[in-house]
């Protein structure tokens, strides 16, 4: 490679609340190269490539771009630098012409302000003839054409806008094999005429198509980076559990874990199942063969997920994993009846059922606890106690009213049991912490007395020691006899808490595994598509 | 009375405890001024309003003329009820008063036929539940916005109307007797304690019904309320019928109050309940209010419209203060929203 790198980063560091994202993290490109930038989901890729692109401000560290400071403060700063970046859902102006996206913000005019629009026609069919573009696009509306296209006009703007770093976020994730293939030509082109090409992606299989190099981050670290695209060498640096060790019972554990919630469970007494030192030991022989409380078979969901068939058992949490755009949320939401089910069936304590809305679930003891607390989950206007009651209240009324003793109880008891801090039910939920008041959301769920407990990322953003009471209540409730189907981005928290452990991949289901059989890598090795 | 029923989305009088986050600084103190204000902004009107009006004409203060104001109060009232409802889940209706007008065509009609009162009445009611069922069927099945699904059928309910009357003005006796202020109990009209009624009805429906609390969640965060199991649709519809029945009463006592039904009939009152609502200190975006903060806002306007009339002041000066009232009422909605958005990014 050539001596000095095009775009150089030293020392990266960038904080969100609590929340370390990136901390001392180098990074180099030079010009012509073409570099994937791995890792698992909060590794950390996207806030380095924020950071490049000016969406983000460093807390700490420094960049440079062709051998000079470089410090954008806004996404625009960037771009006129020479760093343009395409995201993973094309972002154009769906209203305007093609030829209209291309010269946003740099139209040519004449006299009076008024567009040339002959002398930027000109133009852009000279762009999108150089690229191998079909120059026929350029009257049509951005809204009309397909992903596919929006997505090579978008790359073309950033040609246009003379881009030495183009960053592509996970640009295939929306294309088909013939569109990545023609995708993959475009990058091939600019890299040939000299431009640094990052490039984030999750599949293994495209590697060695698009990247000379490849740079992996952990835990918002550097964890390393090769020129051999080895599935397995870069499985081993993505890994984010430094060591798993095998407990006495031949339950899995992370071992910088271990500790640290031994103590916590020292804390909350000892009337647990006492399972934390055995992690998904737990699994005790009888949870393991009784009868599934929910059977899913071949269940598909045109364009988002096919052919999924797992089981969910009582007592047991069943982790379900998949890197962003696997399709988690998505199959939970399905399950709930808040999205369209195309094909297949599902059991719900041994007869079919046939989800219509979350309502229907609810009552029929299906409570899922969604991935965003802020837009999904909490009433910010009401108080802590109307936030916990409020898929409850049914069960505290006569004929339609709500009795005031009821539901001072039930939210008494909630609050006890999950021992919510809040200085009175009537509190604002707004004054509550970002885990107390997950907390309230839990118990608003657990307040209908669900057989079945879908959590879809129930610690995200909340601080490291409410983190691990929220996870030893998980425990406590599935020790109850529910059955708890867990959906986490963090692998720590999916390898503490699971007995067993699907993994989707675009969709499908690559591999599950229950007990001894789950490690750190084999589940990303599925996730990535890498096992096939 | 426990703590549960003083949460701050509901009961109209109790202030919203200040909130407890550790931000500190100029936007927490700000943000105490903006609520403090958003709660004590209607008492503070309603007594200079008095006192003002007191001290500007002797004649105001007289239980005889407390009484009319009451009684002419009587179809706001009822139709801004109902209206708090609606926007207290987040939308909107601009076709009340066309459909007041409307109703009170066939409620006249009727009476000029010589149907029996009762008859009358129960028309009255069934047509403003069609009215409700259209509305909320539009913006909770169809999914229009409520603003645009009420632009359009107010301008139908204003062409009806139009097309009902065919230049010929229809006058007609009360349905019933103490629909007008004359039938009284002691010294207070029935109607006002109709009215009254109706209030403490549905503030308890508000208060203590799992549908109340449903238009609360919905109004604070729809998708949450979607997922704890509330009935969204079902919960909207029902709650434009109920303002539907109330227009079809309301259509009742308008025709009561003037005796005339004219080609342009109860238009006025569709910007009048909005008011109310709004300078009553319910929230225009949903989520926040209560119907006891509406029937202070009614009674801000109307004492407002008497009082100027009273006073000698030209009329000119109520819209103008109406107007400026409300401007600073939603502008102080749009200030706490603000200042919420300004605390969050400096977490």
């Amino acid at each position: 490679m050539q001596s000095t790198p095009l775009l150089t980063a030293r020392g990266l560091t960038k904080r969100f609340g609590a929340t370390k994202a990136l901390t001392d993290v180098d990074f180099d490109i030079h010009a012509g190269e073409r570099v994937a930038i791995m890792g698992e989901n909060g590794a950390g890729k996207s806030t380095l490539m924020k950071l490049i692109a000016g969406v983000y401000t460093p807390d700490a560290g420094s960049l440079t771009l062709g051998g000079d400071a470089y410090a954008p403060a806004t996404p625009t700063d960037a771009i006129r630098a020479g760093v343009s970046t395409v995201y993973q859902e094309p972002s154009g102006f769906s209203h305007l012409t093609v030829l209209e996206n291309l010269f946003m913000g740099r139209q040519t005019t004449r006299a009076l302000g008024w567009l040339d629009k002959k002398s930027m026609g000109r133009e852009a069919g000279e762009l999108l003839a150089r690229l191998q573009l079909p120059t026929r696009l350029l009257k049509r509306r951005m809204g009309d054409l397909s992903l596919a296209d929006q997505q090579q006009v978008l790359i073309a703007r950033a040609v246009a806008n003379e881009a030495r770093v183009l960053i592509l976020d996970e640009p295939t994730s929306i294309l088909t094999d013939t569109e990545s293939e023609r995708l993959f030509q475009l990058v091939d082109q600019l890299s040939a005429a000299g431009t640094a090409v990052c490039y984030i992606t999750h599949r293994f299989d495209e590697l060695e198509r698009v990247a000379d190099r490849f740079v992996v981050l952990r835990d918002g670290q550097n964890s390393g980076e090769t020129d051999d695209p080895d599935r397995e060498g870069l499985l081993r640096m993505m890994g984010s559990v430094s060591s798993v060790t095998v407990g006495a019972d031949g339950g899995l554990v992370a071992a910088e874990d271990a500790v640290p919630s031994a103590i916590a469970e020292g804390e909350g007494g000892t009337e647990g199942e006492g399972g934390v030192l055995t992690g998904s030991g737990v699994a005790d022989a009888a949870a393991a063969t009784s009868a599934p409380v929910l059977v899913v078979d071949a269940l598909s969901s045109e364009g988002i997920f096919r052919d999924i068939s797992f089981a969910v058992r009582p007592g047991q949490i069943t982790g379900l994993y998949g890197l962003v755009g696997a399709g988690r949320s998505e199959l939970a939401l399905a399950i709930c009846g808040e999205l369209p089910i195309d094909a297949g069936t599902i059991a719900f304590q041994g007869k079919p059922y046939r989800p219509h809305s979350s309502r229907t679930a609810l009552e029929q003891g299906i409570a899922y606890l969604p991935e965003d607390r802020k837009t999904q989950g909490i009433f910010p206007h009401l108080s802590v106690g109307d936030n916990l009651s409020a898929a409850a209240l049914r069960g505290v009324s006569r004929a339609g009213f709500v009795s005031t003793a009821g539901e001072r109880d039930l939210v008494a008891t909630w609050m006890d049991r999950l021992s919510i801090k809040a200085e009175t039910p009537a509190s604002p939920i707004t004054s509550l912490s970002g885990g107390n008041q997950q907390k309230v959301l839990l118990a608003r769920l657990m307040a209908t007395n669900p057989q079945l407990l879908i959590l879809d990322e129930p610690t995200r953003g909340i601080d490291v020691g409410t983190k691990r009471e929220i996870h030893r209540r998980i425990r406590e409730l599935a020790a109850t006899g529910i059955a708890v189907l867990l959906i986490s981005s963090e692998m720590a928290e999916l390898l503490e808490l699971s007995d067993t452990v699907h993994v989707l991949h675009e969709g499908r289901l690559t591999w599950s595994a229950v007990g001894s059989e789950i490690t750190e890598t084999a589940i990303l090795r599925a996730a990535t598509g890498a096992a096939a | 009375m426990t703590t549960l029923t003083d949460s701050p989305g509901r009961g109209a009088s109790t202030p919203p405890p200040a909130p407890t986050t550790p931000t500190g600084g100029a936007g927490l103190s700000l943000y105490r001024v903006v609520h403090l204000v958003q709660v004590w902004l209607l008492p503070a009107l309603l007594v200079v309003e008095f006192v003002a009006f007191s001290l500007l004409s002797p004649f105001f203060l007289t239980p005889q003329n407390l009484t009319n104001v009451a009684v002419n109060a009587a179809d706001l009232a009822l139709i801004a009820a109902g209206l708090t409802l609606v926007i207290l889940m987040g939308g909107i209706d601009v076709s009340t008063g066309f459909a007041v007008g409307m109703l009170s065509w066939v409620v006249a009609s009727l009476m000029a036929a010589g149907q029996p009162p009762i008859v009358v009445f129960l028309a009255a009611l069934a047509g403003g539940a069609v009215v409700g069922l259209l509305n909320g069927m539009l913006t909770a099945r169809l999914a229009i916005p409520s603003i645009v699904a009420t632009l359009g059928t107010s301008a139908l309910f204003q062409t009806g109307l139009f097309a009902l009357w065919n230049s010929r003005d229809i006058f007609s006796t009360p349905v019933f007797p103490f629909l007008s202020g004359g039938a009284r109990l002691g010294e207070l009209p029935i109607l006002v304690l109709i009215v009254l009624a109706v209030y403490l009805v549905l503030h308890l429906v508000l208060t203590r019904t799992t549908f109340g609390r449903s238009i609360y969640a919905i109004g604070s965060n729809v998708e949450a309320a979607k997922l704890s199991g509330i009935n969204v649709r079902r919960v909207r519809v029902i709650g434009s019928v109920i303002l539907g029945l109330l227009i079809g009463v309301a259509a009742c006592t308008y025709l009561a109050r003037v005796g005339v039904v004219q080609a342009s009939s109860g238009g006025e009152l569709t910007m009048l309940a909005i008011a109310s609502v709004v300078v009553g200190g319910t929230s225009i975006l949903g989520g926040e209010g209560s119907v006891l903060r509406t029937l202070g806002g009614v009674v801000f306007i109307v004492v407002l419209d008497n009082g100027i009339v009273l006073a000698g002041v030209p009329s000119l000066w109520n819209g103008l203060i109406v107007g400026f009232v409300i401007l600073v009422a939603v502008s102080i909605n749009g200030l706490a929203v603000i200042i919420n958005a300004r605390k969050k990014r400096s977490l």
